[in-house]
């Protein structure tokens, strides 16, 4: 069986590869993650996440162009499927919902997307 | 440096990638390490390159099939038949795991203890330059090694030898003030009784780099009166705060508040040096002219030599020392053979690792490890290894019988010899490392009560990166051990005789299995008879005689808070209905009460006659009757006596020592002179494992130790009205007091420590023997089952089939008897050297020590005898 949650990492990862669109490969991915979050991760860790956001059915992947500094290799280009889409807004609705609940900030803070 | 990956890099990421990734990756990873270049270094791209190359060792990445995995499929069928045998025979598979589990678990625990014990001080930055200076004298030859120095010698070591960088003093006396102390924080009233107080150089904490969390060892304690605790001191009496500069009254001392001057970290366990509270020297002097005084010796000396400077040329360089200071002291006090007598004395320097084990022997008054003891220890867990590998061997060429068909058809398609040994040897490998596991679960749960049984609070090694290499090489290699003798035996088998059915029954009794379940007992026996002498020994001392009441006395420490009102606080405690006597000194026959040195020598023989060194100490008037110590000949102190305060009691060995026979009323004299009015019978008052040395008594005032006999069993209630005595004396300070017995036992707790160790270990080789045992004989009778049957259905007894299963083994035990009752002997014998007072090894423990090996392996045997006696004939013969 498929496991179809999403985790706190698949969920950002998820969501920078829909940010970066055509750009969306392991590396680019790696390196927006660095550069958002100023936390360090390895490609090979946002491999093996990509590898299994694909198996749960939230990306698709299709092999892209190849540039000089890759040595003429090509790079895998993901893209979110809809089911995908469908999950991001699922844990959105679901981290909205939990903050609305919590007192201390209910009717304070507006995120200007309700 | 070239701007290309690291090859060996990307060699070992080929290696291990999936095929239809690698041009992905490798383009993402060309792609980093083009930008590092660029952003960092080439150097950093590098190491960047790495690793992401480890990073991708993740299952998703790895090759599905392993192409470059020669024997893969082989040595999986290996594993596969080796895990369904383990399955197929639960009983056999638990008993092989179970033992070899419980063998690993002794030997990992022992290991740990043993590791352990070599590491004590070892951590020290410069470590192997930091010496102890020892002096060696030589008497009636035989060599004597002190760590006391005159306070004198270690600034003149300093100024003499320019190899030596550091020098730093310490003095752990207690007639100084050193040791246990009444302390609190100034602006407090409740005093706390702590140990650990020691006076120290201000360079002693710079040379063992100690590390400072406020102040600094450079000025931590060069102000005098000036002290440095450690940190859980300064937490429990400055919580949350910098106490530097904080003051702290010691020993109730009002007029002499101590600074505190920088706080270090504890010491780690595993070092000698267990102080906490580190007064100044400098600037300090214990009387006039004190610190210039060659005559007393009271300051182990510690010194770092310069980098590359040799100890042993230096050895025999401070053996000056004794002519250039000590002599002319000599002759102004006006010694015999001043010249002659110096030429005895010699210097070692100790490294400090080497002191906690003490392999010299040097009398420094500290708790030593034994070398000799972790040596014991170390073979005993190796020999319960053993019994687990012979158990293993054992069981598995006796279940030969099972694999012979195996062998034969795995030789029939063409395996060779040596890939069936590979087989079982990967079996064998497979089943250690089960064990392992197992072992390691065991270990790790028992770990607390290890602990405990050897008095140590060390930490199970998880945190440490060799614990899972050690258990896979350790399962690799003595499952290579344990494995080869069977695999060549199981190997070995001819296919024509085994598929024939020759072999189907297996082999009887062969020889070597004979030999090894032999070793096995052997061993346990030889255990089993050492608990019993150890055991018996550590009785012997706990209650031998030894010279005085150690029952019904409660000593009351830190009485000297009481000041003037010590003789008030006697007196009150005499009208107390239970209490029969009370005396009121230091000096008590239990280790860690005061001490003190003196020389002696018959009236008017001063620098005529050697003196003679003995212990000189200060009671009251009702001392030898609260520790009911017998006199010999004269009599006890008397307080109608005013003379008494001139007059000494010796003890026997004293009187024969001075060459007294008639010794009452003649006089001896230390600093002064005394009178002799009694002798008392010889009490040990040092460890029992040595001779009583000299001993002489006079009255006096040492006040902080107030022991009280009581004249009755009910000690709660003698404690009750004691402790509301003190509490009118002295409401702030809570009453401390211990058992005079319970403080003598402790003095021999590592007897009793050896001897529970023992008993553990004679037990668990005795349970993984057993297991063998038990394995073997339900073989046994499973491979007879049939023959059984026959019997029993032609009329033999219940009595006689048992008889006939358990005899051979009866016979083994019988063996290993004989082989390990004179080993037992020897090395108990060797053991019990040390003590002077030793028990007599008697033909008893070996007969008890016999036929309790002998009972325990019928039992073990005859439960399958019995089993299949009972057993109605007709199950086993019906099938075929």
């Amino acid at each position: 069986m498929i496991e179809t949650r999403l985790g706190e990492f698949e969920e950002v990862i998820l969501l920078l590869v829909g940010i970066l669109g055509e750009e969306a490969y392991a590396f680019r991915i790696a390196e927006e993650f660095e550069s958002q979050t100023s936390r360090s991760v390895s490609i090979g860790a946002v491999h093996s996440t990509l590898t299994r956001l694909e198996e749960k059915g939230f990306v698709n992947s299709a092999m892209g162009q190849s540039t000089a500094e890759r040595g003429g290799r090509r790079k895998r280009i993901y893209s979110i499927t809809a089911y995908g889409r469908r999950a991001l807004e699922a844990a959105m609705d679901f981290r909205l919902s939990l903050w609305r609940q919590y007192p201390a900030f209910s009717g304070k803070v507006n995120y200007g997307l309700s | 440096m070239r701007k290309n990956p690291p090859r060996r890099a990307q060699r070992l990421l080929l290696w291990f990638l999936r095929e239809d990734l690698a041009e992905e990756v490798l383009g993402d990873m060309a792609e980093k390490f083009a930008l590092m270049v660029a952003k960092k270094s080439a150097f950093r791209a590098k190491l960047n390159y790495w690793y992401q190359v480890l990073n991708y060792i993740r299952p998703f990445a790895f090759r599905k099939s392993r192409k470059y995995f020669n024997h893969y499929a082989m040595l999986e069928n290996y594993f596969k038949i080796g895990w369904r045998n383990m399955s197929k025979q639960k009983t056999y598979s638990s008993i092989k795991v179970g033992g070899f589990a419980l063998g690993i678990a002794a030997c990992l625990t022992i290991a740990l203890f043993i590791r352990n014990e070599l590491s004590y001080d070892t951590n020290y930055p410069n470590g192997d330059r930091i010496y102890r200076v020892v002096e060696q004298y030589t008497e009636k030859g035989k060599m004597m090694r002190g760590v006391h120095l005159p306070a004198p010698a270690g600034p003149a070591i300093k100024q003499d030898y320019p190899e030596i960088d550091l020098v730093a003093r310490i003095n752990p006396v207690e007639l100084f003030g050193a040791g246990s102390n009444d302390v609190r924080a100034d602006g407090t009233i409740e005093n706390t009784n702590e140990d650990g107080f020691v006076w120290s150089d201000p360079e002693f904490l710079q040379m063992l780099d100690a590390t400072f969390i406020y102040g600094n060892a450079r000025s931590a304690l060069t102000e005098p009166n000036s002290m440095v605790i450690t940190k859980s001191k300064a937490d429990k009496y400055f919580p949350e705060q910098d106490p530097i500069g904080k003051l702290m009254i010691v020993a109730n001392d009002q007029s002499q508040p101590y600074k505190i001057g920088g706080v270090i970290a504890d010491f780690p366990v595993t070092s000698h040096f267990n102080y906490s509270f580190f007064m100044t020297l400098s600037g300090k002097e214990f009387g006039r002219g004190e610190q210039t005084n060659w005559r007393n010796s009271n300051y182990p000396t510690y010194v770092v030599l310069h980098p590359g400077a040799d100890p042993v040329a230096l050895e025999k360089k401070l053996s000056m020392l004794g002519e250039k200071y000590y002599l002319p002291m000599m002759i102004e006090s006006g010694f015999p053979n001043a010249k002659e007598e110096i030429k005895n004395l010699s210097y070692k320097l100790q490294p400090i690792d080497e002191i906690y084990l003490n392999e010299l022997d040097v009398r420094d008054g500290l708790n030593h490890g034994d070398i000799r003891f972790l040596w014991l220890a170390g073979a005993v867990a190796v020999f319960i290894l053993l019994i687990a590998c012979i158990n293993f061997i054992n069981l598995s060429t006796a279940k030969s019988a099972n694999r012979a068909k195996e062998v034969g058809l795995r030789k029939v398609v063409g395996s060779f010899r040596k890939n069936l040994i590979g087989q079982f040897l990967s079996e064998s490998v497979l089943f250690t490392f089960f064990s392992f596991l197992l072992g390691l679960a065991i270990a790790a749960l028992s770990f607390p009560m290890f602990n405990t049984l050897v008095g140590r609070t060390m930490v199970f090694p998880w945190h440490e990166w060799w614990l899972f290499p050690m258990i896979i090489t350790g399962s690799i290699v003595v499952g290579f051990i344990a494995g080869i003798y069977p695999s060549f035996y199981l190997s070995a088998f001819r296919p024509i005789d085994v598929l024939k059915g020759k072999i189907a029954r297996g082999s009887k009794n062969p020889l070597t299995r004979n030999v090894l379940v032999v070793f096995q007992f052997t061993t346990s026996i030889v255990l089993v008879i050492s608990t019993f002498v150890i055991y018996r020994q550590m009785q012997h001392i706990l209650t031998t005689r030894v010279g005085f009441e150690k029952d019904q006395v409660v000593m009351i420490q830190g009485a000297n808070m009481l000041g003037d009102k010590i003789k008030t606080f006697k007196e009150e405690l005499l009208r107390q209905p239970n209490v029969q006597h009370v005396t009121i000194s230091d000096y008590l026959p239990i280790r860690g009460t005061k001490r003190n040195g003196n020389s002696f020598v018959n009236e008017g023989k001063r620098g005529v006659d050697d003196g003679l060194g003995g212990q000189f100490w200060l009671v009251d008037n009702d001392y030898l009757k609260t520790l009911g110590i017998r006199v010999a000949q004269g009599r006890d102190f008397s307080p109608d006596m005013p003379t008494d305060n001139e007059a000494a009691i010796i003890n026997q060995t004293m009187a024969r020592e001075l060459g007294l026979t008639d010794p009452v009323g003649k006089r001896i004299e230390n600093w002064k002179k005394w009178t002799i009015i009694g002798v008392v019978e010889d009490f040990n008052f040092e460890s029992i494992k040595e001779k009583v040395r000299p001993l002489c008594m006079v009255l006096g005032n040492s006040p902080s130790i107030v022991s009280v006999k009581a004249n009755s069993t009910d000690m709660s209630g003698t404690l009750e009205s004691i402790s509301k005595v003190w509490r009118q004396f002295a409401p702030h300070q809570p009453i401390r007091y211990t058992f005079m017995n319970e403080s003598y036992a402790r003095m021999y707790e590592d007897v009793e420590r050896m001897g529970r160790i023992f008993t553990t270990f004679a037990v668990l080789a005795i349970i993984v023997a057993c297991l063998g045992l038990f394995g073997l004989s339900s073989f046994i009778v499973e491979q007879r089952s049939k023959e059984i049957s026959i019997r029993l259905v032609l009329g033999a007894s219940m009595n006689s089939i048992v008889q006939m299963l358990t005899r051979n083994f009866v016979k083994l035990v019988l063996i290993s008897f004989v082989i390990a009752a004179p080993i037992a002997w020897y090395l108990m014998q060797k053991w019990l050297q040390d003590f002077v007072q030793k028990v007599d090894i008697t033909w008893d423990l070996f007969l008890v020590a016999g036929l309790l090996a002998l009972v325990i392996a019928l039992v073990t045997v005859s439960y399958q005898a019995i089993r299949a006696a009972v057993m109605s004939p007709v199950n086993s013969l019906k099938s075929e």
